[in-house]
């Protein structure tokens, strides 16, 4: 299978003829022979050596992300601009590219392609760039020679350079001027306008892909030739509030919830939350919905989905509650072909507080081996609602119902909260994997479930009563 | 310039390495210290950065040609077969396959010593090559992978190394897992048991550290062409003529007819020092289809079938006098080579580190069915200092000493196998600095730090070779233009060799580094330099082509002498020109020189020197680990690295810190991260990508300080450099595990120390 697919890589356009599946990596190395783009052989975004840039018009503003081009299906580039490596080079080297010369931050060379584009991408973000998300967006790319500490020190330079001029109005005319990317960028918001899109064909209806960051790690043999069903992403606002209800469009993907204004209403902290999971590129692409499709028992999104009053509008017009949506080890209350079109959370109601907790081998880009989201709302010292979730210690993403329940009416004190402790023992059941013994995670979810108090009530809950 | 043949004496590990070499016949004249050099110790950026920052340098994993097929392993899914049949048929008939390889019509051509093939009828470890498949693309040949219908009779395995050495356990050979050959190492001085006795107190601890993967971020690969009947192969190797000389052999052919090239290569770590089979494969496969052959692993193989640290199962006995006199230390240790013959001891640091007289070893190497072993930074080293620095600190907290000042006390000046003073070992003065730096003043007795989260001071030592040796060879080029090419037989792992020949050409001909182009990883184009491996690039190489530099300036010299007819004392050479040293305005330029000689290039060569025979060559150094453990969790953050070292002559400090801090953080990763995990029900491999085996991101990486306490090692040759690639890694994870002790004042004995083992021990203690 394969259709006619309209993109700008780097300076050039491009009419490609391909099945919407194939990996953007594919395409880059292979077929466009680009090979300054590189795999480290995971395809499974967690080694960053295929970071690429992918610009859209939003509002009639020209956007860049970075994305992982390993799990990239080549139909999401239809009508944009794609950025490797060779789309930065010029004649002379870029101030990114100079700064990590000048402080030796590529040994091998292998990953620096990798980290030049995040960096570059981090600058197109038009962030106020500080030392701290310039780290966060470059924690996607692994090194195994430098150690980093070179890498940091040149986005140090960078970043500090970068302040000298930081209150532009148009980043892209800004970093062009300054030399940070080549002066055709100027000309890409007019060329995107004029590409011609072509709606692409669907010739599987059961291949359905948000960001494709799972479904690429699963199953990429059985996407990449086929022309699969993209979630769309034409909603003019993707997160908005509707009466007592917060909707977040199907398409939405982490790095858009964590940036919301009505999202950081009802969690302030969403954007350290965030930073938690997985890597910016992978963040970019990910989808809320696909978090939830996958089902995974320790998805980081539905845990903390889960504690609120969530539903799932389906494209049918059915509607499912996220706590009745998982039956079993990844299997769904929903068809192969039903698709989430909106989650609706339902506004608490009353001053909420709310906890995120999370242990991994490795703090970030890594799978947790247990993870519990808490939000509680209090008067004086009664808990008036409350709702637990904890995952990695059952085949589903777990909403701890009774614990939930009894928690709720009780006074906020250590008996309470040791009480709780005993039914959370018998409504988890983990097993041992990988990621820890069964053991071990039995004793982290109640260690979790200690730590949402002592971090939410330090003056009333203290680790020695517990 | 005269030369001379010497027996030359290398030692590393219990060889005593014997070779032949060419050496110069008398000492060259010391390199001055750093201070009164111009670029030789100053940051130069790498020569090599631009094309890497740019994405223009072509890796082995790059190189392509327009009519090249590609190449795949079939490899077996189980931990210990026979093949009964193999069909190809169906494979063979799918469109655009070129070439299928199996035990049946593969040449038979010898593996792992006598121990397998290139293709074995029988498949010791999940992992094991079945069969190569060569097609138009990688497509087509993953597809024909599955067409192929491989029928196995399972075997009985074993994966466990405590398992395997049971009576019961299922032999990979008929010999016993533990062969009878080389599988046993003994080694004792002085008399352990009566040191024992002598002792006030006597500790004995369980030690276990873990398989490691190297992951380096290119994965091993090839790409074959013929050239008549010439085999050039592109290969991501440490050494190009190693990698050439196992090839020709391979293929019975001469080895003057096969070239190696290594271009960039994407991190080795060990694990790309020897030939893969892959290699092979493709050339036999590519001469038959008369196509060049690519070959890249997938990260899959990299986990199951390139390499690893052995594991360690370390039962260490040790003694001490109140004084904190060590009396004597005994160790156990067994360590898996996999299925094929490797190494896989621990117990260098114990007999080496620490003054103590009486010492008793027993290491056993033990077959499973698991993925061989191969080199990895530091072998041995690693596990062995963390187990040691773990006991001795628990020692010093017995006799109620600190525990540096119980190390400083048991601080030996000499070698105490051979007797022999080191060259230097400022290990004293890298305590001292390094304590400084990390505040040990600071340091609580163990899990009295307040809190949740409790913080922890601790460190280790560490002892290495890397003196580098004969024979190691350079040539120095110069063209009529006055530019220069370095000719030299090593290869650069992304460690900066590139750039300092550069820095050492520039320095002592005295012209811009960019007119200096380094041609090396090239087995016809270049003079012989060993593999890359054991931290002796950097001291072999240097040596040689400082000799090779100083003798294109003695020939430009002697040239000039006769040119401008003044004889060659009263010349001074300076900046690419040579003038008369009382009247400067008689000179003459490098270019105009070469010009009036008619010759259109100047050749010199240089050799590495002798080492010495009356001292030991070594490395030492310490490292200071400040952590945080949450209680609550069991997580650890590392705060802050000191590394204070005792290693020669710093060449370049950027590329120094980048060697430093990539060992560190590759001792973090195996201190609290690296772990292959094997399901011993199924024998597979569960941890066999980026995904499931995890290394560290920027996010992990803590502050890293590092302190160079020597300025040189004019005992060592006339650079004075020694290497440091794996005394920047040996101390990490020692430093790291005693601190995590001192923050919670529980031991964790085994790596990685992962959240689950700290909960669970702190959660026991009650």
């Amino acid at each position: 299978m394969a259709q006619k697919i309209n993109f700008i890589l780097n300076n050039v356009e491009l009419s490609v003829e391909s099945a919407t599946g194939k990996t953007l990596l594919d395409f880059i190395r292979k077929d466009a022979k680009l090979t300054g783009t590189k795999e480290g052989c995971c395809r499974e975004g967690d080694c960053g050596a295929c970071t690429v840039l992918i610009g859209e018009i939003i509002n009639d503003e020209l956007h860049y992300k970075s994305v992982n081009s390993c799990l990239y299906p080549i139909g999401k580039v239809n009508g944009k601009h794609v950025v490797t490596i060779e789309g930065i080079n010029s004649d002379e080297l870029t101030p990114v590219q100079h700064a990590y010369t000048e402080e030796n931050a590529s040994q091998c060379g292998f990953c620096t392609p990798g980290f030049i584009i995040s960096t570059t991408g981090y600058l197109l973000k038009n962030d106020k760039p500080n030392i701290d998300s310039a780290i966060n967006a470059v924690a996607g790319n692994v090194c195994r020679c430098t150690g980093y500490v070179s890498i940091k020190r040149a986005l140090n330079d960078i970043v500090e350079e970068m302040k000298l001029y930081d209150n532009s109005d148009n980043v892209i005319t800004e970093l062009i001027s300054k030399k940070y990317i080549p002066e055709y960028f100027s000309t890409i918001k007019e060329r995107l306008k004029r590409l011609e899109i072509i709606e692409l064909k669907e010739s599987n209806k059961t291949l359905i892909v948000g960001g494709g960051t799972d479904l690429y790690v699963q199953r990429e043999d059985d996407l990449k030739n086929e022309d699969l069903v993209f979630v769309s992403a034409d909603a003019a606002e993707k997160i908005y509030k509707e009466g007592n209800s917060i909707f977040i469009t199907g398409s939405t993907t982490f790095q858009e919830l964590a940036h919301s204004d009505v999202i950081k209403e009802l969690i302030p902290n969403i954007e350290e939350v965030n930073k938690l999971i997985a890597s910016l590129p992978i963040r970019n692409s990910a989808t809320i919905a696909g978090n939830i499709v996958n089902a995974s028992p320790i998805a980081d999104m539905t845990i903390i989905l889960l504690t609120l009053n969530t539903a799932l509008h389906l494209n049918d017009n059915r509607t499912v509650p996220l706590r009745e949506f998982f039956l079993g080890y990844k299997t769904l209350a929903k068809s192969e072909t039903e698709i989430i079109e909106k989650i609706e959370i339902q506004i608490p109601e009353g001053k909420t507080l709310f906890n995120f907790e999370k242990v991994s081998k490795r703090t970030h880009l890594d799978i947790a081996s247990v993870n519990s989201a808490f939000i509680i709302s209090l008067e004086d010292k009664k808990i008036v609602s409350c709702g637990l979730s904890i995952g990695g210690v059952a085949p589903i993403p777990l909403f701890l119902k009774e614990t939930s329940a009894y928690l709720e009416g009780k006074d906020l004190d250590t008996e309470t909260i040791k009480g709780a402790l005993k039914i959370i023992d018998k409504e988890i059941s983990p097993i041992s994997d990988v990621r820890g013994s069964a053991e071990y995670k039995r004793l982290l979810a109640k260690q979790m479930f200690k730590s949402h108090f002592i971090k939410l009530f330090p003056d009333k809950i203290s680790v020695e009563d517990l | 310039m005269s030369r001379k043949i010497i027996k030359s004496k290398t030692y590393l590990y219990d060889e005593k390495i014997e070779t032949i070499a060419e050496v110069p016949e008398k000492e060259l004249e010391l390199l001055p210290l750093n201070k009164d050099l111009k670029i030789i110790g100053k940051k130069i950026p790498r020569v090599d950065a631009e094309e890497k920052v740019t994405g223009t340098a072509v890796y082995t994993f790059d190189k392509s040609f327009t009519n090249i097929a590609y190449g795949k392993t079939l490899r077996s899914p189980h931990p210990f077969a026979k093949i009964e049949s193999i069909d190809t048929s169906k494979a063979e008939k799918l469109k655009g396959v070129l070439k299928i390889l199996t035990y049946k019509n593969a040449p038979d051509i010898g593996w792992y010593g006598s121990y397998s093939k290139l293709l074995d009828q029988t498949v010791r470890y999940e992992g094991d090559e079945v069969a190569f498949i060569v097609a138009e693309t990688e497509a087509i040949a993953e597809k024909a992978m599955s067409l192929i219908d491989v029928k196995y009779k399972e075997l009985d395995f074993v994966t466990d190394t405590l398992e395997a050495i049971k009576d019961n356990a299922p032999k990979i050979y008929e010999d016993s897992n533990i062969p009878k050959t080389r599988g046993h190492a003994h080694y004792s001085r002085g008399n352990f048991e009566e040191g024992i006795k002598n002792a006030d107190v006597v500790i004995e601890r369980d030690y276990t550290t873990q398989v490691a993967i190297h992951n380096p971020t290119e994965p091993h690969g090839s790409v074959v062409k013929w050239e008549d009947d010439q085999l050039i192969v592109w290969d991501s190797t440490q050494g190009v003529f190693s990698i050439r000389d196992t090839i020709a052999n391979s293929l019975n052919m001469p080895e003057s007819k096969v070239r190696v090239i290594k271009e960039y290569m994407g991190g080795g770590f060990g694990a790309k020092l020897e030939a893969g089979k892959y290699s092979v494969m493709a050339a036999i496969a590519s001469k038959e289809i008369k196509r060049p052959v690519k070959v890249i692993l997938d990260r899959k193989a990299m986990n199951l079938a390139v390499g690893n640290r052995p594991d360690s199962h370390q039962k260490i006995k040790a003694g001490a006098k109140k004084d904190g006199t060590l009396t004597a230390m005994g160790l156990t240790n067994y360590g898996t080579m996999g299925a094929y013959p490797a190494g896989a001891g621990a117990h260098w640091p114990l007999r080496s580190l620490y003054k103590c007289d009486n010492i008793e070893t027993n290491e056993y190497r033990v077959f499973t069915n698991t993925g061989r072993a191969r080199p990895f930074r530091a072998p041995g080293h690693v596990q062995g200092t963390f187990a040691l620095e773990s006991i001795l600190d628990d020692l010093a907290e017995k006799i109620d000493m600190d525990p540096l000042e119980f190390r400083i006390k048991n601080f030996t000046p000499i070698d105490q196998d051979s007797k022999r003073p080191y060259t230097s070992k400022k290990l004293i003065e890298a305590y001292k600095m390094g304590a400084k730096a990390i505040n040990w003043e600071s340091r609580k007795p163990a899990g009295a730090s307040d809190g949740i989260v409790k913080r922890g001071l601790g460190f280790a030592s560490q002892i290495w070779w890397g003196g580098g040796s004969p024979p190691a060879y350079a040539t120095v080029k110069m063209n009529r233009d006055g530019s220069v090419q370095v000719l030299c037989g090593t290869q650069d792992l992304g460690t900066g060799t590139y750039t300092i020949i550069s820095q050492i050409t520039a320095e002592v001909l005295e012209i811009p580094i960019d007119t200096i182009d380094v041609l090396i990883g090239d087995t016809q184009a270049t003079p012989y330099a060993p593999s890359s491996g054991g931290s002796t690039t950097a001291p072999s190489i240097s040596p040689a082509v400082y000799d090779a530099a100083l003798q294109m300036k003695a020939k430009l010299i002697a040239s000039a002498s006769a040119v401008l007819d003044i004889p060659g004392k009263e010349l001074t050479y300076s900046n690419g020109k040579i003038f008369e040293t009382k009247n400067e305005s008689n000179s003459i330029t490098n270019p105009k020189l070469i010009r009036k000689m008619r010759e259109r290039v100047l050749i010199a060569t240089g050799a590495r020197n002798q080492n010495t025979d009356k001292y030991a060559i070594n490395t030492f150094g310490v490292q200071f680990a400040d952590v945080e453990v949450n209680t609550l969790t069991g997580k650890v953050k590392v705060n802050k690295i000191v590394a204070a070292h005792d290693i020669g002559r710093t060449l370049n400090r950027l590329t120094l810190e980048n060697q430093f801090h990539g060992g560190i953080i590759m001792g973090l990763s195996f201190a609290l991260m690296d772990e292959r995990v094997i399901d011993e029900y199924t024998g597979k491999v569960l941890t066999t990508n980026y995904h499931d085996y995890k290394m560290p991101t920027i996010k992990e990486t803590p502050e890293i300080e590092v302190i160079i306490v020597s300025e040189n090692d004019p005992l060592v040759s006339a650079t004075g450099v020694k290497g440091i690639g794996e005394p920047a890694m040996i101390p990490t994870p020692g430093a790291i595990a005693n601190a995590v002790y001192n923050a919670i004042g529980v031991r964790i004995n085994s790596l990685p120390i992962t959240p689950d083992k700290i909960l669970t021990a702190l959660n026991s203690r009650g």
